[in-house]
């Protein structure tokens, strides 16, 4: 199975000459292919450093960082590429607004000049309409709502058939109701398509539910302070919330994850 | 086969036309009311809602099982054909106030729930809330112009606001909903009363009250005898041949004024905004020549350029080219950073970048910054066509005074406010058309 991700000692400094602020100490993380890791922790720990590595929008101060055995950045070459192997679904969406959302989701092939326009556009429309996005293919992106928005982004990723997909935040716009509806579409583009899911978030009740394993991060510096390995099995449905395992798997976390989030919101206030 | 009909309660139906875009704005309270009015039926397979040419009156909540819709086919539609599911919100047509004919036909084709609420009562129900009603209008209309998008309905069928839209839908459709609107507003009215108030003024100071710093202006009346005389005694009027070469002059050199600080300016905006290191380079010399006014550089243009000509459009593209230069570079700066994130991961190299990111994302600041340019152009051009030149408004005035034409003044200044006027509104129109997308996002916020 391909996409798996191996995060080998990673440290990462900002602005290592003036005052140096840790944002991720000597972090490593093992994600099989095909895997939902789910990375938990408070707001600004870090956790978004780690996917920037990843993705190629920033570099890293030491360690590597491999997707099958390939190295993405390293010491030496401290900065990947982006490209369409890891796609991003971002915290706001980023759906061009000035393209409908079938141009959208038919961007990356065309970019990389894998498909034609008329191909592309025509795939485009197929994958929308499997996810059930028939009918907004001809709206932009700002007259549908925030989750359907989401979920076109999700289509216009796995268009390029990408190996992993690195979520950040990506529906911590949603109000609970739409969020539920989304984890289910999630994990149905999930058993569909098989990609490795990186996936950010600071809903410890959404990493269990969605995860096979969830790393519970530490507060800036970011490094894994607890690794669970979710033993419900998939497919998941809505049922699995009130589930008895889930409920131990919550009183396990819950108190890593608060404790986190207590020392985050201290030294917030210190800084303050 | 046994239908279990579940007891569907309004909170239920409110949640689900919470999640419809031409709900989403109304209040839970309101939702709550409308989805009240709704009366649950089951229907076996098979059996069908409608059928196109029915009385539209209900709009239809599917809440259990499936429904095909599919559209008339002698009507283009967008979506032809669709499977409803639950949570799906059909019939739209039953909110328009003269109940006209359904366009599609609704079949169950599985036991099927569905809520049906009156269009007529819903709308009474939205009514206590105008703005709230407004928006739900607005966001249908949109729905509708997406799904029925081609060259279909004859013009009695659009303007009687049928399922239908007129050809080239959108953007008629749109102007025509938005004139409709303003009409409707207090605005045009407000507006004209605003003209009236002044023009009023300007009489009684001038001609009633003969105020002291008044008395020695030409009064409302003489300017309108003048400029609508067949004779006028000072030679213009809207029945000389003159008048509009005046006017035609300064459009001619405006236009080319402006075409050219677009030409260039744009791209020189986009590059300064793109590229760092261009940036580092001509920034600083930019912003040096920018706060320099047109008339200052009336001597430079008239050694720089062998003929007059040249010379005034010269000095009307500078301020022009700064205006839009700048508003360029504003635009690439405001664009958020996300989006080039992301179409790098899609795989776009920087010219890709560049010309789906870039261009697009910078194009509502590139057009404020036209606006300007092109009012900018206008009061730069009048400076220029005083000190040199023959023909065009600013030439007109000029001359008007040291030939003591009073009226003749007041003319050029009015017409040249009225032109000036009308080519920023032109420069907008485009801008509007181009960007269709802002459009709606902004029809959809309600602006």
């Amino acid at each position: 199975m391909r996409g798996a991700i191996r995060i080998d000692d990673v440290v990462k400094i900002y602005d290592p000459r003036g005052a140096a602020v840790m944002a991720v100490d000597h972090c490593s993380l093992d994600i099989e292919g095909g895997e939902i890791c789910m990375v938990v922790g408070p707001s600004g720990c870090g956790k978004t450093t780690l996917l920037n590595a990843i993705a190629g929008f920033h570099d890293i101060t030491s360690g590597c960082i491999t997707l099958d055995g390939e190295v993405l950045c390293s010491t030496r070459h401290p900065k990947a590429t982006p490209g369409s192997d890891r796609i991003v679904v971002f915290q706001n969406g980023a759906l061009l607004p000035w393209k409908t959302n079938l141009q959208n989701v038919a961007l990356g092939p065309v970019m990389q000049g894998k498909l034609s326009k008329a191909r592309a556009i025509e795939k485009a429309a197929d994958m929308m309409a499997d996810a059930g996005l028939a009918g907004v293919e001809h709206n932009f992106p700002g007259e549908i709502s925030s989750g359907m928005r989401r979920r076109v982004e999700i289509v216009r990723a796995l268009m390029n058939d990408p190996k992993v997909l690195l979520l950040d935040e990506p529906y911590r716009a949603l109000d609970s109701l739409t969020k539920s509806v989304m984890h289910e579409a999630l994990l149905n583009v999930y058993y569909k398509n098989k990609v490795t899911l990186f996936f950010i978030t600071h809903d410890l009740e959404e990493a269990i539910f969605l995860g096979h394993k969830v790393a519970i991060m530490t507060t800036r510096p970011c490094r894994p302070k607890k690794i669970l390995a979710v033993d419900i099995p998939h497919p998941r449905d809505y049922g699995v919330l009130t589930s008895k395992r889930f409920r131990e798997l919550m009183q396990e976390t819950t108190e890593a994850v608060h404790e986190e989030a207590l020392k985050a919101f201290q030294a917030g206030e210190r800084e303050g | 086969m046994e239908a279990i009909a579940r007891l569907v309660t309004p909170e239920i139906v409110g949640d689900i036309l919470k999640q419809t875009q031409q709900f989403e704005a109304v209040s839970d309270v309101l939702l709550l009311q409308i989805a009240a009015l709704g009366r649950q039926v089951s229907h076996e397979p098979g059996s069908v809602l409608y059928d196109a040419g029915d009385r539209a009156d209900d709009i239809f909540v599917v809440v259990a099982g499936k429904v095909e819709y599919l559209v008339d086919p002698g009507v283009q539609a967008s979506r032809p054909a669709r499977i409803l599911h639950p949570g799906d919100v059909f019939g739209w047509t039953a909110l328009l106030a003269h109940k006209p004919s359904r366009l599609s036909k609704a079949v169950c084709i599985e036991p099927t729930e569905i809520v049906r609420l009156s269009g007529e009562k819903l709308l009474r129900a939205l009514a206590v809330d105008s703005e709230t009603r407004a928006e739900v209008m607005r966001r249908f209309a949109c729905l509708i112009a997406s799904d029925y998008p081609a060259p279909h309905a004859t013009p009695a069928a659009a303007s009687s606001g049928r399922e239908t839209v007129a050809p080239d839908s959108h953007r008629i459709n749109l102007t025509v909903y938005r004139l409709s609107q303003w009409l409707k507003s207090p605005r045009p009215y407000l507006m004209l009363l605003g003209f009236a108030l002044f023009l009023g003024f300007w009489y009684l100071a001038v001609e009633v009250w003969k105020l002291p710093r008044f008395a020695e202006m030409p009064g409302l009346t003489v300017v309108i005898k003048e400029w609508l005389s067949k004779d006028p005694t000072y030679g213009l009027s809207i029945y000389t041949g003159e008048y509009y070469k005046h006017i035609g002059m300064s459009v001619w050199r405006i236009a080319q004024a402006f075409l050219l600080a677009t030409i260039l300016g744009v791209p020189f905006g986009l590059l300064l905004g793109w590229s760092r290191k261009f940036n580092h380079y001509a920034f600083p010399v930019f912003e040096v020549l920018r706060p320099i006014p047109v008339l200052a550089w009336v001597p430079l243009a008239i050694v720089m350029f062998v003929s007059t000509e040249s010379a005034v459009i010269y000095l009307a593209f500078l301020a022009s080219f700064f205006a839009t230069a700048l508003n360029a570079m504003l635009g690439v700066e405001s664009i958020d950073e996300s989006y080039l994130r992301a179409v790098y991961c899609l795989g776009a190299n920087r010219w890709q970048a560049f010309r789906h990111v870039i261009v697009p994302g910078a194009l509502p600041f590139v057009f404020t910054g036209l606006q300007i340019s092109v009012g900018v152009a206008w009061f730069s051009l009048v400076a220029a066509e005083m000190v040199s030149g023959q023909y065009g408004l600013g030439y007109v005035i000029n001359t008007s005074y040291s030939m003591v034409r009073y009226p003749t003044i007041i003319i050029g200044m009015i017409t040249l406010g009225a032109v000036g006027y009308l080519t920023s509104a032109l420069v907008r129109v485009i801008g509007d058309s181009l960007m269709q997308w802002r459009v709606r996002e902004l029809a959809m916020k309600g602006d």
